[in-house]
Formats: structure tokens, C-alpha cells, sequence
């Protein structure tokens, strides 16, 4: 029996467990206790697996190599199925694992309103299973059956609540462009194998470098461009407003939690393992200006909507952007700032989602420009949403300003290295998208939050306490990332920049030592051992002690002279000193809408944004040609730059 | 018992200098001798020196009068956050070669510090939902962004700046910075910070929202926008937060282009130090206090991200080149 309990098979079980989870619920979720069991059991169980990994792979530095049905290499190739679980997959099996469970836990009375209940669990859960088998597979074709599966299951549940306005239209762009992604993640995998006659990730890794040549690149390019279609970067970033658009919050959760984590995860072993391409130095201005592209643009993109989760997802591609950019850079501090994002961007888009969806559950919009006044309805969401708000628009002491001040730091040390100025364009960028995204939630607060509440949603109430429970679990992990980001350094992201910057430690791990070495010869890289530190100064607890202590100091002087003792409405009566002023007739009075607000911003940016309106047309047909346009251009740049 | 001891300094540096105690008196100072030489630029008397402290008192005695629609919590935590935020900015910022805390923030930290200020208000007028709020704090966070981008360059060439010195490459801490320049006499003298410190001193009006950059308060069109609906005792605290801001921005500059200046004793660097920061107040912000006229919204946008860019940029591009 212990032998099953054997760390070595914990990988397996945690994407197994999602997928039996799936069919059980199938047979039997007609009962609404039992299918609710069965879901938050086999996430619990797939997330719980992932902890326990934590200690050999994370602390003991591990590489665990798993054969299924014991077929090891024999030969020199390896025939069997693998998996292969180094530091790298680990860290996205964590988060991925986290933002699953916490949002089966929404789900639960999120969606206990809506038809075919036990079709959408069935469908979370192959899309759970199929990023768990992503990251944690080692062998390509099986990365490819698991994007197949994700995507599926993603479209499906784009379209889930088919009756709302564009959800199938949304579904349909997802799943045209989706297939074209992984329709090139196939032909990729298979230009591989017909040069390398394997298809196991780390044998790949060891032969490809040393026998590029032209359909290997070309195989880059496709396999490139199919792993971008599932980050949602530039130019596919369209579908991803769409598709959040439409899904219910809990799913949003996932495909920007999620989905997008597992594109990062295929670009990043594409070109740190696969193709070991990232030293050299047009690759990384590939990764990022195709970074800060998304990064800049989309903030722009999401300054000009007026629905709350479009919003989101434009601001959830721009911090992908973020996260391709710091990993584009190809040092210590900039994969590990990049992947701390990676991780700060679930958790903090995840509170966002679920505020975005509370709202929509309690008053059955998401338009900016009727909403408002909602903190006195939803005062728990609304603190949930703020440290959601204040962690994206990196306010500090919250855990999107340390990994971002981390990414603002090693592009400038890039710049600094390198000696390319461009480097500090990268650094404006990425500063200045970040206050961008500041006014952005500013404008949220403001036309949801705060301001006036249209008498329409005076019955509004807070949201059911399981809704509360699953936001409270991402605002509190916020706060904690943000507060001990030495802690996160030493467990999870150095373990993990570790594993990238040492391909031939993940190749010996599969098959044999010394495989790497002998089989790559001169393009064999140098072992790195990444030491976690922090690029600049700045301690979060020792702020946050000056910060409480002179908040107290103010307090106390505010209290004992009376500042709490204040003229409030008191039951009943109303005193016209408690109206709002309003300088003339209340009649005449219109808030300022969602769309409105920063227009002296908008003003400057007007041909920009009227430009990038008619680019955004909304019709499959030009987005598709995007992706073509797309290909073409990587398979031309790999062409002439490699 | 030398833990206690340390407590004590530490919670003597929070509580009385550079803390709480010496940004309420020297902010309210800055901001007196600040109206009375704008009303004799005007050729007004003006309020005596010490005006914004009766003011200050004499609203304190107000009463608070919280609207019926507002969200009463975020209204009244709203001017406190603030200005500890401000006052926990002024802790980091060094005065000369003394730090109070060294080693908990560096230059990118305080420019992200700062922006704490300027949201709280933002939340609290948001929670009064007074329609003037509504403009004003619309109008504000465009002030944000147009400041940010001028302010990001200066400090990256400040950083590069001393880098080169230095020989590392890039510098973003405070300490650094402060003891590149006591040893090497101070940045302003550089030829190639020039442009930067004015690109710097251009900003500071636009973060503490005086003439020609006063868009988002507006008295006369919007009814001071964000305070619209704000009386007696938190209005007090915004208003010394605004006095407490012009030291910190002042007291900014002066660590980052006027270091090296002190002469070791602490009281007397304060009072130095203090001094800079009367002298920039009266040189930059009095002198456009009084002698210009509001700007429009979009104008401010365009001049911040034009003109005081392109300066701060010149300065980023000449301290590349190792100038």
C-alpha cells in the first residue's frame, strides 16, 4: 500500500483524479450534494498531490521522471509515455491547482441557478485536467491531446450560458482560431518527429539544438505561434474579450488564470528547453516586443471599455505581457520576476473575476455605465475587489507591485547589461502601463463601486458566503505573496528559474546522466544555479510596521479630538445638510459614466483609439488572418534570424 | 534593554522628526510662506505666515457632516490613510546622509508611494458620490498619469546617473544615491541632470495640484472637485496632507539633485534641508501660482507628457552616454 503512496506517482494522480472526477460526475450528478462532492474532492485531492511535491522537488531540487507502465528508454529512444515533474512544471501545477480549486468552490453557488449543472462541472474538470497534463507531461504529443482537450472544454464552457448575448459568437471565434493554434501546435510536433524520430520533450531538447535547420524552424514558428494563441498575446488577444465576456466568472477565472499560464508554460519550454534558443539575443527581443506590444496595448484596449469583464480581460493580456516580457529577458532576476507575476496574475485576476462575476450574480449586468454605488449594498466584495484592484495596478505593499518593481528592475539591468537602449523603452513601458492600469480600475471603482446607486438596485444584497469564502482564499494569498516576497523567492520562483536555466539536469532526469552531455556535445548550456535576490530595496513588513504605527499615531490624535463623533443620517429623519450638493437643480444631474471618465486623457489618444477601434472590427475573418499574418511573420523572422 | 532603547529612537524618528510632528509644522509653514508671497506677487497683504494652522484648528472644531448616500467607512479612513502614507514617504526620504529607516524603500518604492496620497482621496471622493467629486477625481487621475511618465524618466536617469558613478550599473536606492553625492559634490552640478531636475521641479505643481496644474480642484468651476463634499475634521486632514505633500515632493528633490549639502548634525541638516525646500516653493510654485492660469484638463496631459518628458528624456539620453 505505501508503495502507491510513493511521491513518484502524486503527478499522475493529480491530473487522473480531475479526469475520473469528470466522468463520476457524468454518471452521477443528478444529485446536486453528490456532483458538488465529487468536484471539490478531486480538486482538493489534485491540488493537495501538488503541496506535497513541493518538499523533494521544490527544497530537495528533484526531477521526478515517470514512466507509464514502466517503459523505460530502450535503445536510446524513448518509446513510452512520460511524464516529468522538474521545479518549472511544479510551479504551474501549483497555481494552476490553487485557481481550480478556488473556483469549483465558487462554482458551487455561482452557477447553482443554471441549467445543466452537471455538464458544466464535466467540463471544468476535463479543462482542469487537461492544464494539469500540460505542464505536468513529458512528452510533446501528449502536451498536444491535452491542448486539444483544454481548448475543447474551454470553448464549451465559453458558450456554457448560451442564452447571453454574443456567448455563442464568442465561443465560435474561440473555437476557429483555438483549432487553428492547435491545429500548428500538431504540425509542429510532427516536422519534430520526422527530424528527431522522438516525440519525449527532454530527448528533444537534447537533439534539436545541435540539427537545426530549416523545417526545425519552421516547426518553431508553428509551435510558437500555437502556444500564443493559447496565452492570448498579440494578435489573438480579441477572442480572450470575447470569450470572458460571455463565460461565467468562475471559467473566466480559469482561462486567464489557467489557460493563459499554459501558453506561457509551452513558450517557455520551448525556448529555454526545446529549441534552447533564448541566449541568443533576438529571441529575447522577440519575446519582448511581443511582451510589451500586448502589455501597452491592451492596457489602452481596456481604458476604452465600458463592460467590467472585458475590462478584465484586456488588463488580464496585458499582464501577460508583463510576464513575457520579464521572461523575454533571459536572466536570473527577470525569469524569476516573470514567473512571480505569472503567479501574482492568477491570484490577483482570479479576485478580480470572481468580484466581476458577485456583481453580475446579485444585479445581472457587468456595464460600467449603469452600474454604481454598489459598497454600501456589497461592502465585503467591495474590499475583496479593492485588493484585487490595488494588486494589479501594483500598489504597493500588495504582490503585484513587488513582482512588477522586480520586472521594472531587471529590464533597466537588462538595459544596463546589454548596453541597448531599447531596454530603457521597455522600462517606460512597463512603469507607465502600470499606472495606466491604475486609472483603469480607478474608473471601475468609481462606476461600480462608488459613486451613485441607480434606484434600480436598492434591493441589491451581498453575495452568499461561499462566494464570499473563494474570494477571501485569492485576496488573503494577494496579500501574503505580496508581504514575504523573500519567502516566494526561496520556495517557489528560484527553484523554478533554477530548473529553466538548467535544460540538461531535465534531460538527464529522463534519460540517464550524462545523456545531456554526450548527446548535445558543444551545445550542451552551462548549469546556472539561480540565487534568489531582489534588484533593489524595499522591505514589505517593515513598511507595513512604520505604516500601522503612524496610522495609529494619526488615529489616536483623530479620536481623542472628537473625529469619530460625526453628524451622520440618524433613522427616519433627513436633513438637508446630508444631501449632496449639487449647485442648482438635482434634476439636471447625470454622473459621470464609466466611458467618460479620463476623457482628457482619451482626448490626446483620440486617432489611436479611433484607429484602434476599426482595428478591432469583430469579425472572425479578419482575427483569423491575424493568426496567419502571424505565422507568417514568426516563420519569416526564425528564418532569417536563426 | 538596547532593543527598547532602538524601539524608542524608531518610534521617535515615526512620531516627532522626520515623522508625523515635523511634516505637520514644517508643511504648514511651507504652505504659509506659500500664500503670503503669491499674495505679494498679487499685490495683496495676504494671511499671516501662520494661517493654514488656525485654519487647520478651526476646522477641526467643524462639524463632520457625512452625506447620506456616501460610504461612511471609506469616507472618513480616506484622509487618514493618506496622510500616514505621506508621512511614511517622508520616514524614507533621506535628509542629506541621515535616513531614519534605511534599507525599506528605493526610489521606484517612492514612486509608488506616492501614488497611495492621491488614490485614497481618489477613493474617498468616489465614496461620497457627489457628482463634483466625480470630475474632480477623473480629472485627477489623469494628473496621475500625466505626472508619471516625466517622473519615471527622471528617476531612471538619476539612477543611471549615479550607476555610472558608482560602477554598477544602475542605482535605485536612496542611500546611494545620497552618499554618491556627498562624496562627489551634488547631482545638479552635473550638466547632464539639468534638464531632469527642471523636468522634476515642473512635476512637483502637478502633484500638489497648484496653478496652472490645479484642473482637478478647480474652486471656481467644480467646487474643488474631490473635497466637494467633504467638511470640519477630515477636510482638516486633507488639508494638511496637500501642505504635507509639498514637503515631501520639495524634500525629494533636495535628496535627489541637492545632496551632499549637509554637515553631519542632524538638526542642522533639517533645517538646511528645510530651507531648499522654501526656497523651491517660492521659486517654482509661487512664482506659477501666481502668475498663471488654470489649464484645461487635456492641456496639462499634452504639456506634461511633451515638454517636461522630452526634458526628462534628454537627461535620460545624455546620462546613457555617460555625460
Amino acid at each position: 500500500m505505501s508503495n502507491f503512496m510513493n511521491y513518484i506517482h502524486f503527478p499522475i494522480y493529480s491530473v487522473m483524479v480531475l479526469f475520473l472526477g469528470a466522468f463520476l460526475i457524468v454518471v452521477l450528478g443528478k444529485n446536486k450534494t453528490l456532483r458538488s462532492i465529487i468536484a471539490v474532492l478531486s480538486v482538493s485531492i489534485s491540488l493537495a498531490c501538488m503541496i506535497a511535491l513541493i518538499k523533494p522537488v521544490m527544497v530537495n531540487g528533484e526531477v521526478i521522471a515517470y514512466w507509464m507502465g514502466n517503459r523505460v528508454p530502450a535503445g536510446g529512444y524513448a518509446i513510452g509515455i512520460a511524464m516529468e515533474v522538474d521545479a518549472l512544471s511544479l510551479f504551474f501545477g501549483l497555481l494552476i491547482s490553487t485557481a481550480v480549486f478556488v473556483s469549483t468552490v465558487y462554482s458551487i453557488q455561482y452557477m447553482a441557478h443554471d441549467e445543466n449543472i452537471p455538464q458544466y462541472y464535466t467540463l471544468l474538470l476535463m479543462l482542469a485536467g487537461g492544464v494539469m497534463g500540460l505542464v505536468l507531461s513529458g512528452d510533446i504529443f501528449n502536451m498536444f491531446i491535452m491542448v486539444e482537450i483544454l481548448t475543447f472544454a474551454a470553448v464549451a464552457l465559453t458558450a456554457f450560458r448560451n442564452r447571453v448575448f454574443g456567448a455563442l459568437e464568442a465561443a465560435f471565434k474561440y473555437l476557429v482560431v483555438g483549432c487553428m493554434g492547435s491545429t500548428c501546435i500538431l504540425a509542429g510536433t510532427i516536422m519534430l518527429y520526422a527530424n528527431a524520430h522522438t516525440l519525449n520533450f527532454a530527448q528533444l531538447s537534447a537533439i534539436i539544438p545541435g540539427n537545426m535547420n530549416t523545417s526545425t524552424k519552421i516547426a518553431f514558428a508553428l509551435l510558437f505561434v500555437g502556444f500564443s494563441t493559447k496565452a492570448f498575446i498579440v494578435p489573438f488577444h480579441p477572442l480572450a474579450a470575447d470569450a470572458h465576456g460571455a463565460a461565467p466568472a468562475s471559467i473566466s477565472v480559469l482561462i486567464s488564470g489557467v489557460l493563459t499560464k499554459s501558453g506561457i508554460y509551452g513558450i517557455i519550454r520551448l525556448t529555454y528547453f526545446l529549441f534552447q534558443t533564448m541566449g541568443l539575443s533576438t529571441f529575447q527581443f522577440l519575446l519582448v516586443f511581443i511582451g510589451c506590444v500586448s502589455m501597452f496595448l491592451c492596457v489602452t484596449m481596456a481604458l476604452a471599455q465600458h463592460d467590467f469583464k472585458r475590462l478584465l480581460a484586456f488588463h488580464s493580456i496585458s499582464q501577460i505581457g508583463y510576464v513575457l516580457t520579464a521572461v523575454g529577458l533571459f536572466t536570473a532576476v527577470g525569469f524569476s520576476s516573470g514567473i512571480y507575476h505569472a503567479l501574482n496574475h492568477t491570484l490577483f485576476k482570479g479576485l478580480l473575476f470572481l468580484a466581476a462575476g458577485a456583481v453580475l450574480h446579485e444585479t445581472g449586468t457587468t456595464n460600467l455605465d449603469e452600474l454604481g454605488g454598489l459598497s454600501k449594498k456589497m461592502p465585503h466584495t467591495t474590499v475583496l475587489f479593492l485588493i484585487g484592484a490595488f494588486s494589479i495596478s501594483g500598489i504597493p505593499p500588495f504582490n503585484g507591485f513587488a513582482s512588477k518593481w522586480m520586472i521594472y528592475q531587471a529590464c533597466y539591468q537588462k538595459a544596463v547589461e546589454s548596453g541597448n537602449i531599447g531596454y530603457v523603452l521597455v522600462t517606460v513601458i512597463c512603469l507607465v502601463t502600470s499606472v495606466l492600469t491604475l486609472a483603469s480600475f480607478v474608473k471601475v471603482s468609481q462606476s461600480v463601486f462608488f459613486g451613485r446607486l441607480p434606484e434600480k438596485y436598492e434591493n441589491v444584497k451581498e453575495v452568499s458566503f461561499g462566494m464570499r469564502l473563494a474570494m477571501g482564499i485569492f485576496a488573503l494569498l494577494c496579500v501574503l505573496t505580496g508581504l514575504f516576497p523573500d519567502l516566494v523567492g526561496k520556495y517557489l520562483t528560484q527553484p523554478a528559474a533554477t530548473a529553466a536555466f538548467n535544460a540538461s539536469s531535465y534531460i538527464d532526469a529522463m534519460l540517464g546522466e550524462g545523456y545531456a552531455a554526450s548527446a548535445m556535445g558543444p551545445f550542451l548550456p552551462a548549469a546556472q544555479n539561480v540565487v534568489f535576490y531582489e534588484a533593489g530595496v524595499w522591505s514589505p513588513m517593515s513598511w507595513l510596521l512604520i505604516m500601522c504605527i503612524v496610522l495609529l499615531a494619526i488615529t489616536i490624535v483623530a479620536v481623542t479630538s472628537k473625529y469619530d463623533r460625526v453628524s451622520a443620517v440618524s433613522s427616519g429623519e433627513a436633513d438637508a445638510k446630508h444631501a449632496l450638493f449639487f449647485s442648482g437643480e438635482e434634476a439636471v444631474y447625470s454622473q459621470v459614466g464609466g466611458s467618460d471618465l479620463f476623457w482628457g486623457f482619451k482626448h490626446n489618444w483620440r486617432h489611436y483609439f479611433s484607429f484602434m477601434h476599426d482595428l478591432h472590427s469583430g469579425i472572425l475573418n479578419d482575427y483569423a488572418l491575424w493568426a496567419v499574418v502571424d505565422l507568417a511573420l514568426v516563420m519569416l523572422f526564425m528564418l532569417i534570424v536563426l | 534593554m538596547s532593543v527598547i532603547v532602538n524601539a524608542l529612537v524608531d518610534l521617535g524618528y515615526i512620531l516627532i522628526f522626520p515623522g508625523f510632528l515635523f511634516c505637520f509644522l514644517c508643511g504648514m509653514l511651507l504652505c504659509g510662506i506659500e500664500r503670503k508671497i503669491v499674495a505679494r506677487m498679487q499685490k495683496r497683504v495676504g494671511p499671516p505666515i501662520l494661517q493654514p494652522m488656525y485654519d487647520f484648528f478651526k476646522l477641526c472644531g467643524k462639524e463632520t457632516i457625512v452625506p447620506a448616500v456616501a460610504n461612511k467607512t471609506v469616507y472618513l479612513l480616506a484622509p487618514i490613510v493618506g496622510l500616514a502614507a505621506l508621512v511614511v514617504i517622508q520616514l524614507f526620504i533621506p535628509v542629506f546622509n541621515f535616513t531614519a529607516f534605511s534599507g525599506n524603500a528605493d526610489i521606484i518604492v517612492i514612486l509608488y508611494l506616492l501614488l497611495i496620497p492621491a488614490l485614497a482621496e481618489i477613493f474617498g471622493a468616489a465614496a461620497t458620490g457627489s457628482p463634483f467629486a466625480g470630475v474632480g477625481l477623473s480629472r485627477e487621475m489623469v494628473t496621475i498619469i500625466s505626472c508619471e511618465l516625466p517622473l519615471v524618466l527622471v528617476f531612471l536617469a538619476v539612477g543611471k546617473a549615479v550607476g555610472n558613478a558608482v560602477g554598477s550599473g544602475v542605482v535605485f536606492s536612496m542611500q546611494t544615491i545620497a552618499s554618491y553625492q556627498a562624496e562627489h559634490g551634488c547631482l545638479l552640478l552635473k550638466p547632464s541632470m539639468i534638464p531632469a531636475a527642471i523636468a522634476f521641479l515642473l512635476t512637483i505643481p502637478g502633484e500638489t495640484g497648484t496653478h496652472p496644474f490645479d484642473a482637478a480642484e478647480a474652486e471656481t468651476e467644480i467646487c474643488e472637485g474631490m473635497l466637494a463634499e467633504y467638511s470640519g475634521k477630515p477636510l482638516a486632514v486633507y488639508k494638511l496632507s496637500h501642505a504635507v505633500k509639498m514637503l515631501t515632493l520639495t524634500s525629494l528633490f533636495v535628496a535627489l539633485f541637492l545632496g551632499g549639502l549637509g554637515t553631519g548634525v542632524i538638526l542642522v541638516d533639517g533645517l538646511i534641508n528645510f530651507f531648499f525646500c522654501v526656497v523651491i516653493t517660492i521659486c517654482v510654485v509661487a512664482l506659477m501660482d501666481a502668475s498663471t492660469a488654470r489649464l484645461k484638463i487635456e492641456q496639462l496631459f499634452k504639456y506634461y507628457w511633451t515638454v517636461v518628458s522630452g526634458l526628462a528624456a534628454i537627461s535620460l539620453v545624455l546620462a546613457w552616454y555617460g555625460l
